[in-house]
C-alpha cells in the first residue's frame, strides 16, 4: 500500500516539479515583487485602490466578461439544445463545427475579426456596396467589437459543458410531461430546463473566469479604449516599467477571480461544474 | 521593413528602465527582466572583445534594418577613408547595459546609439566620456543637442499625419483642428503613452511653441492637456508600437494622428498619392544620441573621430533617405533631394515650427501624467 502511494507520487512528480518551478514559484515571485518594489509594504496596493484608471479597468473587465458570458450562455444553450435534441443526424458535423475554432489560434481569429470589422473591412464594404449605409460603421475599437470577438472565442466553452449535460438527460421525462398534458413550452420550462441548470452554471462559470483574464482579443480590438485588466498590467510593465504596480494589479485580478469562484461555490457544485464533465 | 523602428520603442523603454534603475525604483533583477522582455538583453557576453585591436571600432545600435544602414552608410565609408574596420553590434546599448559593462571593467563598445536622457544619466554616473568638441564639430549639430556626455546623431519627430482623401473638405491644419471633433470628424490616433502627446494637446489650446513645456510644468497645465484627450476620446484609437500606427493609417482606420516621422517616412511610399500627408507644424523633435563608454577599447580619440566623421552632411542625408532618421547636421538639409525635403523633420522650414523633446520634463512628470492620461481615455 505504502509503495503504491509512493509510486503514484513518483509518477506525478515530473508534472508537479514543472508546475512548481515554472508556475508556482514565479507566481510567488509576482506576489513578492508587488510587496517590495519600489519599497517594502502595501504601497502598490494603496496606489492601486486610489487609482481611478485601475478601478475603471476592473469595471470594464467585469462588464465585458459578464456581457460575454450572458451572450455565450444564450447562444450556447440554443446551440447545445439543437445539437442534442433536434438535428440528430448531423450531430457529428455540428460538434466538429463547434470544436473547429479551437484549432485556430486566438490571435489569428482576432486578426480575422479585424479584417471583417475594420472601417474598410469586409462587412462595411459589403454594406456600403449594397447601399445599406453611407458611411462606415464603427464595428471595432470599441466594446461592441471586443464582446463580439470574445463571444466567438468563448462559445465552445459554453456549448461543450451544456451539451455534455444535456446528453445525460433522459427524453422520457419531457415525454412524460407532454403525455400528462403539459404544452411543449411548459414541459421544457418545468421539466427540461431545471435539469440543464448544472450545465448552464458550469458553462457560464468557465466563460466568465476565462473572460476575466482575457488579453489578446481586447488588446487587438479594443483600440486602447476597452482597457481590460490584463492589458493594463501589460501597460504598466511594458510601457511604464512599473513592475510593482503591475504585479499588484495582477494579484488583485487573481484574488477577484478567486472571489468569483468562492461566491459561485455557494450556488454551484464547483467540483462537478469544472472538473467532472461527463 | 517593419523591424527597423521598433528599436526606437526599445530606446525609449530602455531609457525609462535605466531611469527607474537609477532612481532605485527598479531593482537590478527588475531591470534585467524588463530588458529581456524588450528583447534587448545582451546576446553576447561582456568581455568578449576586450582586447580588440585599435584598428577596429564597435558601433552599437538597436538592430534591425537600422544596423544594416549604419553599416552601409557609415561603416563602409569610414573603412574606405581610414582603414579602420567598423563592426556593428545591434544588441541594444541600453543605459543599464553600458553601466554594467563599464562597472565590470570589460568594455567592448566604442560608440553607442543612446538617447539624451540616458546620456545625461550615464554622464553624471561617470560611465561615459565627455564629447571632445575639438574633434566633434558643434556647428554640425542641431542647437541644443551638444551635451557634455553625448551629442545628437539623428532626429525623429512626433508629427501630425493625415489622410487627405478620407478627410475631404475638413482638412486639419494644426493640433487645434485635430482636437476639434465637431468641425473635423474622423478617427484619430495617439500614442498609448504620453511621450510627444501632451505637447500637441497643449499647443491645441493656443499655447506658443516656446511656452509648451512651461505650461506643462504646472499641475493645471498637465490637467488641461489631459482634458483635451478626454473631450475627443470617443474618436481616439491608440497605438503602442510604430508598426501599429502604420497599420492604422494603411487600413484607413484613422484619418489623422500623432505618429513618428520615421513611420511617416514609410507610409508616404506605401499609401496612394493624395492619401497621406504630414505636417511638422507643432511637431516634437526627439534626438538620438551618441555616447562613448568610459575606457572604450579603441580609445577616446578614435571614437570621437568616428562621431565627427558621421556628421558629414552627405552621409547624414543618405541616412535619412534610406531609413527616415533625419540629419542632426543642419547643413545636410540642402543635400536631401527636393522631393523628400518636405518629409525631413530637420529641414530649416520644419525645424522652425517644431520644439525639442524635453527630457527633464519627462524625468519629473511622466509617471503622474501617464496615470492621468490612461484614465482620461478609458474613464
Amino acid at each position: 500500500m505504502q509503495t503504491d502511494k509512493t509510486r503514484y507520487w513518483l509518477l506525478a512528480a515530473p508534472a508537479l516539479a514543472v508546475m512548481i518551478v515554472f508556475y508556482i514559484w514565479p507566481l510567488v515571485n509576482i506576489w513578492a515583487i508587488s510587496m517590495t518594489e519600489p519599497a517594502l509594504g502595501f504601497g502598490n496596493y494603496v496606489k492601486m485602490t486610489e487609482s481611478q484608471a485601475v478601478q475603471t479597468s476592473f469595471v470594464i473587465t467585469f462588464r465585458v466578461a459578464a456581457l460575454t458570458t450572458v451572450i455565450c450562455v444564450l447562444l450556447g444553450y440554443i446551440c447545445a439544445y439543437s445539437i442534442t435534441n433536434v438535428i440528430r443526424s448531423a450531430r457529428p458535423l455540428l460538434i466538429a463545427m463547434v470544436l473547429l475554432p479551437f484549432w485556430v489560434s486566438v490571435l489569428i481569429r482576432s486578426f480575422a475579426w479585424i479584417v471583417l470589422l475594420g472601417r474598410s473591412g469586409l462587412v462595411n464594404d459589403a454594406m456600403r456596396d449594397i447601399g445599406l449605409i453611407d458611411a462606415p460603421m464603427r464595428l471595432m475599437h470599441n466594446e461592441f467589437g471586443v464582446v463580439l470577438a470574445m463571444v466567438h472565442v468563448m462559445l465552445p466553452f459554453a456549448v461543450l459543458p451544456m451539451m455534455a449535460n444535456m446528453r445525460g438527460i433522459d427524453r422520457a421525462y419531457t415525454e412524460a410531461a407532454r403525455g400528462l398534458g403539459a404544452s411543449e413550452f411548459t414541459a421544457f420550462r418545468m421539466v427540461y430546463l431545471p435539469q440543464t441548470l448544472p450545465g448552464v452554471a458550469s458553462g457560464a462559470l468557465l466563460v466568465f473566469v476565462l473572460s476575466l483574464g482575457f488579453y489578446i482579443t481586447p488588446a487587438l480590438l479594443g483600440g486602447g479604449r476597452v482597457l481590460m485588466v490584463s492589458e493594463y498590467i501589460t501597460y504598466q510593465i511594458q510601457e511604464f516599467l512599473n513592475w510593482g504596480l503591475g504585479t499588484a494589479i495582477s494579484v488583485a485580478l487573481l484574488v477577484a477571480t478567486a472571489l468569483v469562484l468562492i461566491v459561485a461555490a455557494r450556488f454551484v457544485n464547483l467540483r462537478s461544474a469544472l472538473l467532472e464533465r461527463s | 521593413m517593419s523591424d527597423n523602428f521598433d528599436h526606437e520603442m526599445s530606446v525609449e523603454l530602455a531609457e525609462v528602465a535605466a531611469h527607474r534603475y537609477r532612481e532605485g525604483r527598479l531593482t537590478r533583477r527588475g531591470l534585467l527582466t524588463a530588458m529581456a522582455a524588450l528583447g534587448v538583453l545582451p546576446a553576447v557576453g561582456f568581455g568578449g572583445r576586450a582586447n580588440a585591436a585599435a584598428s577596429e571600432l564597435v558601433i552599437v545600435n538597436w538592430g534591425g534594418k537600422a544596423a544594416d544602414i549604419i553599416k552601409e552608410v557609415l561603416g563602409e565609408t569610414y573603412k574606405a577613408e581610414t582603414g579602420v574596420d567598423v563592426v556593428i553590434d545591434g544588441s541594444g546599448p541600453s543605459a543599464g547595459r553600458i553601466r554594467a559593462m563599464v562597472e565590470s571593467g570589460a568594455v567592448v563598445w566604442d560608440v553607442c546609439d543612446s538617447g539624451p536622457g540616458s546620456a545625461i544619466i550615464l554622464g553624471e554616473a561617470g560611465m561615459t566620456q565627455p564629447i571632445d568638441y575639438s574633434i566633434v564639430d558643434r556647428a554640425k549639430l542641431m542647437p541644443g543637442t551638444d551635451w557634455e556626455f553625448g551629442c545628437g546623431n539623428y532626429v525623429y519627430s512626433y508629427v501630425l499625419a493625415t489622410n487627405p482623401k478620407l478627410l475631404g473638405d475638413a482638412q486639419p491644419q494644426n493640433w487645434a483642428d485635430v482636437f476639434n471633433v465637431k468641425d473635423f470628424p474622423g478617427m484619430r490616433t495617439f500614442r498609448k503613452a504620453v511621450r510627444g502627446q501632451l505637447e500637441c494637446a497643449t499647443m491645441a489650446q493656443g499655447v506658443a511653441l516656446e511656452d509648451v513645456y512651461d505650461v506643462l510644468s504646472t499641475e493645471d497645465g498637465i490637467d488641461a492637456a489631459i482634458d483635451q484627450f478626454r473631450k475627443i476620446r470617443d474618436n481616439v484609437i491608440v497605438w503602442g508600437s510604430g508598426s501599429e500606427s502604420q497599420n492604422l493609417f494603411l487600413q484607413e482606420e484613422v484619418s489623422m494622428g500623432n505618429i513618428w516621422s520615421t513611420r511617416a517616412h514609410l507610409l508616404k511610399d506605401e499609401m496612394d498619392e493624395g492619401s497621406f500627408a504630414v505636417s511638422f507644424d507643432g511637431g516634437v523633435m526627439s534626438p538620438g544620441t551618441w555616447v562613448v563608454p568610459k575606457d572604450n577599447p579603441a580609445g577616446s580619440e578614435e571614437a570621437m573621430k568616428f562621431i565627427a566623421f558621421a556628421q558629414a552632411p552627405e552621409l547624414q542625408a543618405k541616412w535619412f533617405e534610406l531609413i527616415g532618421s533625419a540629419p542632426i547636421n543642419p547643413a545636410a538639409a540642402s543635400l536631401v533631394p527636393e522631393s523628400m525635403a518636405k518629409w525631413n523633420p530637420t529641414s530649416p522650414e520644419n525645424v522652425a515650427t517644431q520644439i525639442l523633446y524635453n527630457d527633464e520634463w519627462y524625468a519629473k512628470n511622466q509617471i503622474a501624467a501617464e496615470e492621468k492620461y490612461v484614465n482620461a481615455l478609458i474613464n
